[in-house]
């Protein structure tokens, strides 16, 4: 082979293995700070084109859940996902940075763990899990674990959601 | 409800996990990379592509893509990086160890490592593959932390043993039957680590908590440090036995960085480190095989050392190996790595050095960077005690190791002989560190996030 060429394989091969390194970095860059935040903020901001809430929203459907508690999702009211909801179909859910979470906020006020939700005895408790900022249900510190009525706002950071029927 | 029906919202839906399908694209760019050097170094040494090629590249690439696959079925939340990078550094092992048999042939040479590692690559990811599918769970082996202790002692002290105990270049580490030898310190890193995680998780309060605080500093109370000076005095008698500095800097080192992670109390450093230092200071007063070493490091180009028989000649050329090599590299094929004694397994590094240049060995690094750094997360994340104490330990084994080989090698430390993890030839070695992948790729699986409940973007 050429000079020139054995150049370009050498160096090439080099630059090939760094972007391999560059690869990971980029993967682990996502898994320690979140995916693409932007994008989320935006689709939230954007117009939405999109299908039915989940819940059936006709009074006449209510349907009681086997486990008694009548909140059946948690919707966001406040924050940069205003309108999104999550159905509530399990015993917990965990809110915070973390990517990890249920409920992820993407919020400098919030601690990677920040708080979580807790069916017990057919009530949603909300529990701080000793976050920097605090848990707010209806405007006041949330110190032990307190029930969580519905359409009472629960502020998280900037976030703040209520549960619904 | 009346609120929410008038605005349309976003469909939640569950995140399916996307780590396997991260990994599949790696490995992807890792079997690439691998076919490139191979190439590459037919190319500027044959000036030929020739099958043998094939046969260098297909079984590791098969390999690499059953543990994908088992992971998808048996471990899909693992970690994704992990086995990328292995993958990368055994295969950039694989090729240098190719292209210096190839050197060694032009050389008229017979002794011939490339197909031996080849197999030795097969059967460590398939172990590493079984150990995946047939542990379901890596909780089990806190049932056997006294069990593994034995073993761990025995591995380590079985080369001392006459009959079946070898000699190779003064280090007393390996185990012989008939042709076969093995170096049996290598799996007695993963069954010492297991006793110190599960040591450890029973014993951490008591260390942590107690004793007085003198000038700010807790110190711990005598009987806390007795288990710290029953290590310390074997990893002396390892030292003494098998004449190798790098294993017993390995496992005390193991141990003290545990104790710290356990407890979060630097004090254990301190004195760990001390006592370390105390003892090699006086070993090497006392023997002249630790004293050669010191001096051979501090002055390799001194005539009496670089003359010397298992002197500094092997230092000096490895040096001078990675000189030629500059910045960049003579490229893969285009240097003269088979030049250095034992190019192929304590001084790859220096060879990889040379043909791939500074900004190549800082690439090696960086990889052995993400792999420690990613089995330092999984431990810091996982909720067990003890998974976190495993995981931090065989990853921060791999670190050890790596400072001790490479820092042996650049100069930076004594030289001793440690292998480099997954990339130097030798069986025992391998086995070991695939070993690690597959325990690794195992806790990480069993962190558990849950089901991710994220609104679904377009």
């Amino acid at each position: 082979m050429s000079e020139l060429a054995l150049f370009l394989v050498r160096t090439g091969f080099v630059v090939v293995l760094w972007i391999f390194i560059f690869n990971i970095i980029s993967v682990i860059r996502a898994d320690l700070f979140g995916q693409k935040v932007v994008s989320r903020v935006a689709s939230a901001n954007a117009p939405q084109v999109v299908s039915a809430p989940i819940a059936p929203n006709a009074p006449g459907s209510l349907v009681m859940e086997p486990n008694g508690s009548n909140a059946t999702k948690l919707v966001i009211v406040e924050g940069d996902r205003t309108g999104h909801n999550i159905a509530l179909d399990r015993r917990e859910l965990t809110i915070g940075r973390a990517e990890d979470s249920d409920l992820i906020v993407d919020d400098e006020f919030a601690s990677t763990h920040h708080a979580k939700l807790v069916l017990i005895n057919n009530d949603w408790l909300i529990q701080d899990l000793n976050s920097t900022n605090g848990t707010f249900l209806d405007g006041s510190r949330v110190g032990t674990p307190a029930v969580v009525k519905l359409n009472t706002p629960v502020r998280v950071g900037k976030t703040v959601f209520e549960l619904r029927a | 409800m009346t609120d929410t029906a008038s605005i349309s919202l976003p469909k939640i839906v569950r995140v399916i996990p996307r780590n396997r399908n991260i990994e599949f694209l790696l490995l992807l760019f890792a079997v690439g990379l691998y076919a490139f050097e191979l190439a590459q170094i037919q190319l500027s040494v044959l000036e030929i592509l020739t099958p043998e090629l094939l046969m260098y590249w297909v079984p590791p690439t098969l390999f690499a893509f059953a543990i994908h696959f088992i992971l998808r079925r048996r471990a899909s939340e693992a970690d994704p990086m992990i086995l990328p990078i292995a993958v990368v550094l055994n295969t950039l092992g694989l090729s240098m160890i190719y292209r210096l048999d190839l050197g060694t042939i032009a050389n008229a040479g017979t002794e011939l490592f490339g197909v031996k590692q080849i197999v030795w690559t097969m059967i460590a990811m398939a172990v590493a593959a079984i150990v995946i599918i047939y542990v379901p769970s890596h909780l089990f082996l806190r049932r056997y932390v006294y069990v593994s202790m034995v073993i761990g002692i025995a591995l380590l002290l079985a080369p001392s043993l006459p009959f079946i105990g070898r000699s190779i270049n003064g280090a007393r580490l390996w185990i012989g039957i008939g042709p076969f030898t093995f170096q049996p310190g290598e799996l007695a890193k993963i069954a010492l680590t297991v006793f110190f995680a599960g040591y450890l998780v029973t014993r951490r309060e008591s260390l942590a908590l107690t004793g007085r605080k003198i000038l700010g500093m807790r110190i711990p109370r005598a009987r806390e440090l007795g288990p710290i000076l029953v290590i310390w005095a074997a990893s002396l008698l390892v030292l003494i036995l098998q004449r190798d500095l790098g294993t017993s800097l390995l496992y005390f080192g193991l141990f003290i960085v545990l104790v710290y992670v356990a407890t979060g109390r630097a004090i254990y450093v301190v004195v760990g480190l001390t006592m370390f230092l105390t003892g090699a200071l006086v070993a090497s007063r006392l023997m002249g095989y630790v004293s050669g070493r010191i001096d051979s490091w501090l002055n390799p180009f001194d005539s009496k050392n670089y003359d010397a028989v298992g002197g500094s000649y092997q230092l000096a050329q490895g040096i001078f190996g990675m000189a030629h090599g500059n910045l960049l590299g003579t490229g893969l094929g285009g240097g003269i790595p088979h030049l250095v004694p034992l190019a192929e397994s304590d001084f790859i590094i220096a060879s990889l050095g040379e043909e791939l240049g500074l900004v190549g060995m800082f690439a090696i690094l960086i990889m052995y960077l993400l792999f420690v750094s990613r089995g330092m997360r999984i431990g810091f994340n996982h909720p067990d005690d003890f998974s976190k104490l495993l995981a931090t330990g065989l990853s921060f084994v791999i670190a050890l190791q790596c400072f001790i080989v490479i820092g042996g090698v650049t100069r930076v430390v004594p030289l001793t002989g440690l292998t480099t993890p997954l990339l130097a030839a030798g069986g025992s070695s391998l086995l070991a560190n695939w070993i690690i992948v597959g325990v690794l790729l195992r806790i990480s699986d069993s962190i558990g996030s849950g089901d991710k409940y994220v609104a679904e973007v377009k």
